[in-house]
């Protein structure tokens, strides 16, 4: 009688505004641009109606990613950023200038392409009293000026969070601020050695012409003097870095490629200032600047990429809401989380994020934990449990007893462990770096050398030749061969929907050992499927029981309902009561209906069979009477998985599966994707452990995953991705960010790694080659020092353009 | 030729000029953002008349 049928698979369309699947029967679809759109959930459709009614339509033609799904409970939202208009509160983040405006900085989150800051920019410019509204893409930092006798702070919070952002106080940290100092130092060195180059060159032009076609002296010392004061300047400004650097190094007795070069530009500079103040001999200042803007190009450009990687959500803490509920003077009052203290009583409403460690102290709930072990599906809690900081409040309001601080919190340990991964990471040993010492040494001894045997030649031409030779070995070239490669690789990705924080993370991915991956989240979506009814009555057919679970579950929050969304439910259901751990229980038909475990089940069928073996979550379904059903719920898997994993095997990487997950249902999915190991019920220790492990034996380690507990992990391994939907830390933590929940981008990743080890390999066999034979020229006394300087540049930019071949070259995936 | 005597101090000045607008527009903040600024010269035409018809704008 039992009879097993697969249900038909649903074909979905994807939300306008957020890209996730439409619910299908729902129907929240609005007007854009013409067109019915369609929207998956309320959120989408008030952010999107807000978009589109504000004119700003457009928003949707530019932008090159999706946006995140906004919080479905933004009215209650709304009145917690009332506690900003606290002027102390506010003094936080915010200052007061002298015509009276507010300058408030804010932290964005869900700011993914140039799309958004155009349309966060405009929506705020439009609110009357706003001044000024700036956001760096980079940083996430929106930077507002308003007027306060306008609008107050909590209105610039509300209407921000109403397009769909999540928005908080910014808090300075000290590392970016230098990031930025240290960036617009490098920007004015770089430009004012460019300007400097083009007004030397005008000189070297006329000076040039001159000693082809005859020049006075008067005209040429005209010249030669003002060359000089421009070169001096730009030595003295821009190029005063490398000599800084070069001392710094020689003083601990490190040789770096900076000593060479400053050797260089400063022998040349002195040599032609000699020659041009006391007249005769050479001069090369035009070699000396260009050569110094070259270099600070290079530089630039590798430092811009690690600029962006400066991610401004990367505290745990602020996963955590920034106001809490707490009991004070007998009433529910609102106050900064960062107030919580030991002891304070916090009401969590259902759907909260809770924001300290505490005991539970009175109520029933569900918490979901999932991004700390895992674990799919909620953990029961009642009077006496403890809930920790960043899990989710789930089924039902809990008055809770705060047990310390932030700092105690369990959040604020893993945070810590984070800290340590960072510094336990194996360092990259960089080819250039390994290269560099013995590299510079020979340079300075071949110029030493070549210097001592022309003294014995010709003296007069000894100091020149030794020029060249320093200047023609420059390893220029050879520092820019990696950091170019990567950083059109890193274009590349990012234009592909990856997200890249650390591209250096390229270089260990193209010598990858084992990939290790996530469940929950990361392999899963995390939404739930039905996958199997399994009928125990005859009187009903399986389009009769899913409509007698659906009445029930339209009741609950539980992530296992998500799977009922889409089916029609049973009229006839009255009076739904959930049982939080246990199930749903309905009235249909004037007898009693439940849905849930066995036990529950059993206390009002004893007889009731248990489910079957097969590896799902199995929900029972019974009347008074008699057992209805097993209802068999799968998280869903990601279609792609398996082409993905395989395609990782097929390239000798060894796939391992690191779940926190403990039931059955983890080594059931391993197997089904065919992992080469699999380890369920793991800690964010035990993952980090198993990570350290490998990397002690010798492996380059990739890990891909989502949950706040894979954060500690992801920092650790040699490379580390995390998924679309990844919680706010772990994006922070990885290498890579995959925008779309497609994981066949971890292929192209692969693939992008492997063209770009070939171009890095390319370029190195240039500039070494380059050098091999440029170095001896030289030494000959065949180069002179303006030839030298030209080769060298020529070399650099043949190296540059090498690299953007990957910039340009199409991928072989399809995307 | 003596125009040199000029013509060169006068690059001299245009180059110091220039030197100091750029710097001064760094310090401003104006190259902070290098992929905002690309992106928007493309799409922003009709947004900046509607901020120059609004009165407060020069408050």
């Amino acid at each position: 009688m039992n009879s097993v049928q697969p249900l038909p698979e649903i074909t979905t369309t994807a939300c306008f505004h957020c890209g996730d699947d439409v619910p299908p029967g729902s129907n929240f679809a609005i007007e854009i641009g013409g067109e019915s759109r369609p929207m998956c959930c309320p959120g989408c459709r008030a952010v999107a109606s807000m978009i589109s009614q504000g004119g700003l339509e457009r928003f949707y033609e530019q932008r090159t990613s999706f946006n995140d799904r906004p919080a479905a409970d933004f009215e209650s939202r709304q009145q917690d950023f009332v506690i900003y208009d606290d002027p102390m509160l506010a003094a936080q983040f915010s200052d007061t200038d002298n015509a009276g405006r507010r300058n408030a900085r804010l932290l964005l989150g869900g700011v993914s392409c140039a799309a958004c800051t155009w349309l966060i920019e405009t929506t705020l410019k439009r609110m009357k009293g706003v001044h000024q509204a700036t956001l760096n893409l980079g940083q996430s930092r929106l930077d507002v000026c308003f007027d306060p006798r306008e609008l107050s702070m909590s209105d610039v919070f509300t209407r921000v969070a109403s397009l769909g952002y999540r928005v908080q106080p910014w808090q300075s940290s000290l590392r970016q601020d230098q990031a930025k100092q240290e960036y617009r130092n490098d920007l004015r060195r770089l430009s004012v050695a460019g300007i400097g180059m083009m007004q030397v060159g005008m000189f070297a032009i006329a000076l040039h012409a001159g000693d082809i076609q005859g020049i006075s002296t008067e005209y040429q010392g005209l010249m030669r003097l003002f060359s000089l004061l421009v070169t001096t300047f730009v030595v003295a400004y821009s190029a005063r870095g490398f000599f800084e650097s070069a001392w710094r190094h020689l003083k601990f007795g490190a040789l770096v490629m900076d000593l060479p070069v400053a050797l260089a530009i400063g022998l040349a500079y002195g040599a032609s200032a000699y020659a041009s103040l006391l007249g005769g001999g050479e001069v090369y200042f035009d070699s000396v600047v260009m050569f110094t803007f070259l270099l600070l190009l290079a530089r630039f450009l590798e430092k811009r990429l690690r600029y962006q990687d400066a991610l401004a959500w990367q505290d745990a803490e602020q996963t955590l809401p920034d106001v809490a509920q707490v009991w004070k003077d007998n009433a529910w009052t609102r106050i900064p989380r960062r107030q919580l203290g030991a002891g304070d009583r916090v009401l969590l409403r259902a759907g909260d994020v809770i924001p300290i460690d505490a005991k539970v102290s009175h109520g029933d709930s569900a918490v979901r934990e999932d991004s700390f072990n895992g674990e799919a599906l909620p953990r029961t809690v009642t009077v006496g449990d403890t809930v920790y900081a960043g899990t989710i409040n789930v089924e039902d309001s809990l008055e809770v007893s705060a047990t310390g601080s932030y700092a105690d919190t369990r959040l604020a340990a893993l945070q810590q462990s984070i800290d340590a991964a960072r510094h336990d990471k194996p360092a990259v040993a960089q080819l250039a770096d390994r290269i560099a010492t013995g590299f510079i040494a020979g340079i300075l001894l071949i110029a030493a050398v070549t210097a001592l045997i022309w003294w014995q030649i010709d003296a007069s031409r000894a100091f020149w030749v030794a020029l060249s030779v320093l200047v023609i070995s420059c390893p220029c070239a050879l520092s820019l061969a990696t950091p170019a490669s990567l950083a059109n690789a890193a274009s590349l990705l990012r234009r592909q929907g990856v997200i890249v924080n650390g591209e250096n993370a390229l270089e260990s991915l193209s010598t990858l050992d084992v990939a290790l991956f996530d469940k929950t989240g990361t392999l899963t979506s995390g939404n739930f499927s039905l996958r199997r009814v399994v009928t125990l009555s005859e009187r009903y057919d399986q389009a009769g029981i899913l409509a007698l679970a659906t009445a029930l579950q339209r009741h609950s929050n539980h992530p296992l309902a998500s799977a009922f969304k889409s089916s029609t439910a049973d009229g006839d259901v009255h009076d739904v009561r959930y049982n939080i751990g246990e199930g749903l229980e309905g009235t249909y038909k004037e007898r009693r209906l439940r849905l849930g475990s066995l036990r529950f089940c059993q206390e009002i069928v004893p007889t009731v069979a248990p489910p079957p073996d097969e590896p799902l979550y199995w929900i029972g379904l019974c009347t008074d009477t008699e057992a209805l059903a097993w209802l068999g719920l799968d998280d869903e898997v990601h279609a792609e998985a398996a082409t993905v994993l395989r395609g990782l095997r097929n390239s000798g990487i060894s796939t391992e599966l690191l779940s926190g997950d403990a039931s059955s249902r983890a080594k059931q999915l391993g197997a089904t994707l065919q992992f080469d190991r699999v380890a369920t019920g793991l800690t964010p220790q035990e993952k980090l452990r198993r990570v350290a492990g490998l990397q002690d034996a010798g492996a380059t380690v990739l890990m891909v995953g989502d949950g706040l507990n894979d954060a500690p992990v992801l920092k650790r391994a040699d490379v580390s991705i995390a998924v679309a939907g990844a919680t706010d830390l772990a994006k922070a933590q990885a290498d890579f960010v995959l925008m779309s929940g497609n994981l066949e981008k971890i292929t192209l990743l692969v693939d992008v790694a492997a063209r770009t080890r070939r171009v890095i390999i390319q370029n190195f066999s240039w500039a070494l080659g380059y050098n091999a034979l440029g170095i001896p020229l030289a030494a000959l006394g065949w180069v002179p020092p303006w030839a030298a300087a030209i080769g060298m540049s020529l070399s650099s930019l043949l190296v540059v353009g090498n690299s953007t071949r990957l910039r340009r070259a199409t991928p072989k995936t399809e995307v | 030729m003596e125009s040199l005597y000029l013509l060169i101090p006068v690059a001299l000045i245009f180059c110091v000029v220039v030197i100091r607008l750029l710097l001064w527009a760094i310090d401003n903040g104006q190259y902070d953002d290098l992929d905002k600024e690309s992106w928007r010269i493309l799409a922003d035409d009709d947004f900046e008349d509607d901020n120059d018809d609004r009165p407060d704008q020069h408050a």
